[in-house]
């Protein structure tokens, strides 16, 4: 077995077993942990596996919490049949917003979907429509009944969230060992190559998004549950930029890359919040240092993911 | 139906007011070795990059089976059975040498899109029969011990042996080189010669260009010569290495060969 699904597997038993070592505070923190780092993959396929500089990745998974608590307080809906919509809802808007800024690249992208950002904060703190309920956000989500059982605690929560993120990963896994994430890979690494092997770089790109989305959307719809409120700063572009940032500090496409990234940019500074603000000098230095010492992040990518009968080398 | 596989008409490419092909004619029929030849900045590569759609011509058609495709998308050219190699090499460096040679396998898997998500039982089935003709591909090409390797640590021979064996796995029906022989040592042109008439060998048309003489001459069935964009010979190899205008335009430049 590929060495990264090993790490995989054992920081899932890690996560399985945190909540019986864990306080409430503690508790609340890895499940937090959990669901961004489902955010931060999802923002991994898109930037790090299709190379499109997205961004604005709390856009969807801002869409996913939103519609969560929209369908849920303001209809009524049952929570896990909002979960559906909270997918698709993003996945459709991806489609719908990226295909005529796909073709951008690099930096032009970058500022488009910061300007995505922008906007969708704008809609929600304005309440445009009378059900987001403007900047104070929307209060009072139910908790998750499943055949009459409700799943309150915050122990219940979070191992939802575990599930969230062990399907996230299984996912990942599938991804990469089919032709769409080798794909993806191709028109990041070198487009015009990918093209003439018969790749059609928009549709890898758009099916990029549309996956990224809908796992983002999976995932605000954990996080509305998690904090039974959602509001927009929990969405703005700090938080988007926080997305980018894990994955280019973590190593992008590194399946242990994006879990660490997630790590040190939220739950390092969890553990030295009595360092108040000073923590983020620390951050930023350490940002800055992991560009220039391991540009590829702390964890790079290792390619070579073969099946074993072509694994000839002498070496 | 003609017997042509590839037919290109009066084509013209501009870039901002330069004539870099200027109402080029050539017809490439199945089966061939076909050369192109021309002295540096002729216009060569950017007529490949015409017939690959990563250039859209001003003027004139490209017929591909009797159908016209200027204008048509890489990917779709691809599709068609045309595929390519560069000059300056385009591999996915920071990738294996198999996974490279798997991208050329991309038009012939038939995965379904969510088949990125949820695997299935045909699905991988077809990811089986992809790598094992990788690693057929491997194994002609010499590249087996490499599978795991990244392509961009290799040298330059072995680059150029996995640009071909990825346009291969797309099973083309025309197989572009542009000067697979650049950078390669005696031995290894040799080698790369013998390789070309076994691809040929196999069923597939081979267009390309290159700069090696005794090897054009020596490989190819019909070569076309481009000077400043237009053809100014064509023919066998013998008539065309005899042609005055040839020789002029050769010794004209700064070719060194
Ligand atoms: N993308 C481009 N934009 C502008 N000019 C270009 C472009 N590509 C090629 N040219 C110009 O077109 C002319 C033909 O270039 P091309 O690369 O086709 O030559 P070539 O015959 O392949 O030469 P070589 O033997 O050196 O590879 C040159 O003058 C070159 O500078
Ligand atoms: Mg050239």
């Amino acid at each position: 077995m590929r060495q990264s699904y090993k790490i995989a597997i054992l920081f899932l038993i890690v996560m399985g077993v945190f909540p019986l070592f864990s306080n409430s505070a503690w508790l609340a923190v890895g499940t937090t942990f959990l669901i961004y780092s489902v955010v931060a993959f999802s923002q991994d396929i898109i930037l790090g596996r299709a190379g499109a500089f997205q961004m604005g990745q709390a856009v969807f998974f801002g869409l996913g919490a939103y519609t969560t608590a929209i369908l849920n307080v303001q209809f009524g809906v049952p929570i896990i049949y909002t979960f559906i919509p909270a997918i698709i809802i993003p996945l459709i808007l991806a489609i719908i917003l990226a295909g005529p800024v796909i073709h951008l690249r690099g930096d032009y992208l970058l500022i488009a979907t910061i300007g995505f950002n922008i906007i969708f904060i704008q809609v929600v703190q304005n309440n445009v429509f009378e059900l987001t309920g403007g900047p104070n956000g929307i209060f009072g989500i139910d908790v998750v009944k499943i055949f009459g059982i409700e799943f309150m605690s915050q122990t219940a929560v979070y191992y939802m969230s575990f599930i969230l993120l062990a399907l996230t990963l299984w996912i990942m896994r599938n991804l990469d060992a089919s032709k769409f994430g080798r794909a993806m890979f191709y028109i990041n690494k070198d487009d015009i190559a990918a093209q003439s092997m018969g790749i059609n770089v928009r549709y890898y790109k758009l099916y990029a998004f549309a996956l990224g989305s809908a796992i983002a959307g999976a995932a605000g719809s954990m996080f509305a549950i998690q904090y039974s409120a959602v509001s927009p700063e929990a969405f703005n572009v700090v938080q988007s930029i926080m997305f980018f940032t894990i994955v280019l500090v973590g190593g992008s496409a590194s399946l242990p890359g994006v879990l660490i990234g997630t790590f040190v940019m939220f739950v390092l500074p969890e553990i030295f919040r009595e360092f108040a603000t000073a923590r983020y000098l620390v951050f930023g230095l350490a940002m800055i240092l992991t560009m220039i010492l391991r540009p590829r992040g702390i964890w790079p990518v290792k390619f070579g993911n073969i099946p074993n009968y072509l694994k000839k080398d002498k070496k | 139906m003609s017997d042509f596989l590839l037919e290109i008409k009066n084509l013209s490419k501009l870039f901002h007011g330069l004539v870099a092909i200027d109402e080029l004619n050539m017809k490439v029929k199945k089966g061939q070795i076909y050369g192109i030849i021309g002295p540096n900045g002729a216009g060569k590569t950017t007529l490949f990059n015409c017939i690959t759609g990563l250039y859209t011509p001003e003027k004139g058609d490209i017929i591909w089976e009797g159908k016209k495709i200027n204008g048509t998308a890489p990917y779709k050219i691809a599709e068609l059975g045309i595929l390519r190699t560069f000059q300056t090499i385009r591999l996915f460096s920071q990738m294996s040498v198999a996974e490279n040679i798997m991208s050329g396998r991309h038009i012939k898997s038939n995965q379904r899109w969510y088949n990125g998500i949820i695997h299935t039982p045909s699905m991988q089935k077809d990811e089986k029969t992809n790598w094992l003709k990788v690693g057929e591909l491997m194994e002609f090409f010499e590249l087996s011990d490499y599978a795991t390797t990244p392509a961009g640590d290799l040298s330059y021979g072995l680059q150029r042996r996995i640009e071909m064996a990825r346009a291969l796995a797309a099973e083309p029906k025309l197989l572009i080189l542009d000067e697979p022989a650049a950078g390669l040592n005696e031995n290894e042109t040799i080698k790369l010669a013998q390789t070309i008439r076994d691809i040929r060998a196999k069923g597939v048309t081979i267009l390309m260009i290159e700069h090696d003489m005794d090897m054009v001459m020596s490989l190819c069935e019909y070569i076309t010569v481009i000077n400043f964009g237009a053809k100014i010979s064509e023919g066998e190899p013998a008539f065309v290495q005899d042609d005055p205008v040839v020789i002029e335009a050769y010794i004209g430049s700064d070719e060194d060969e």
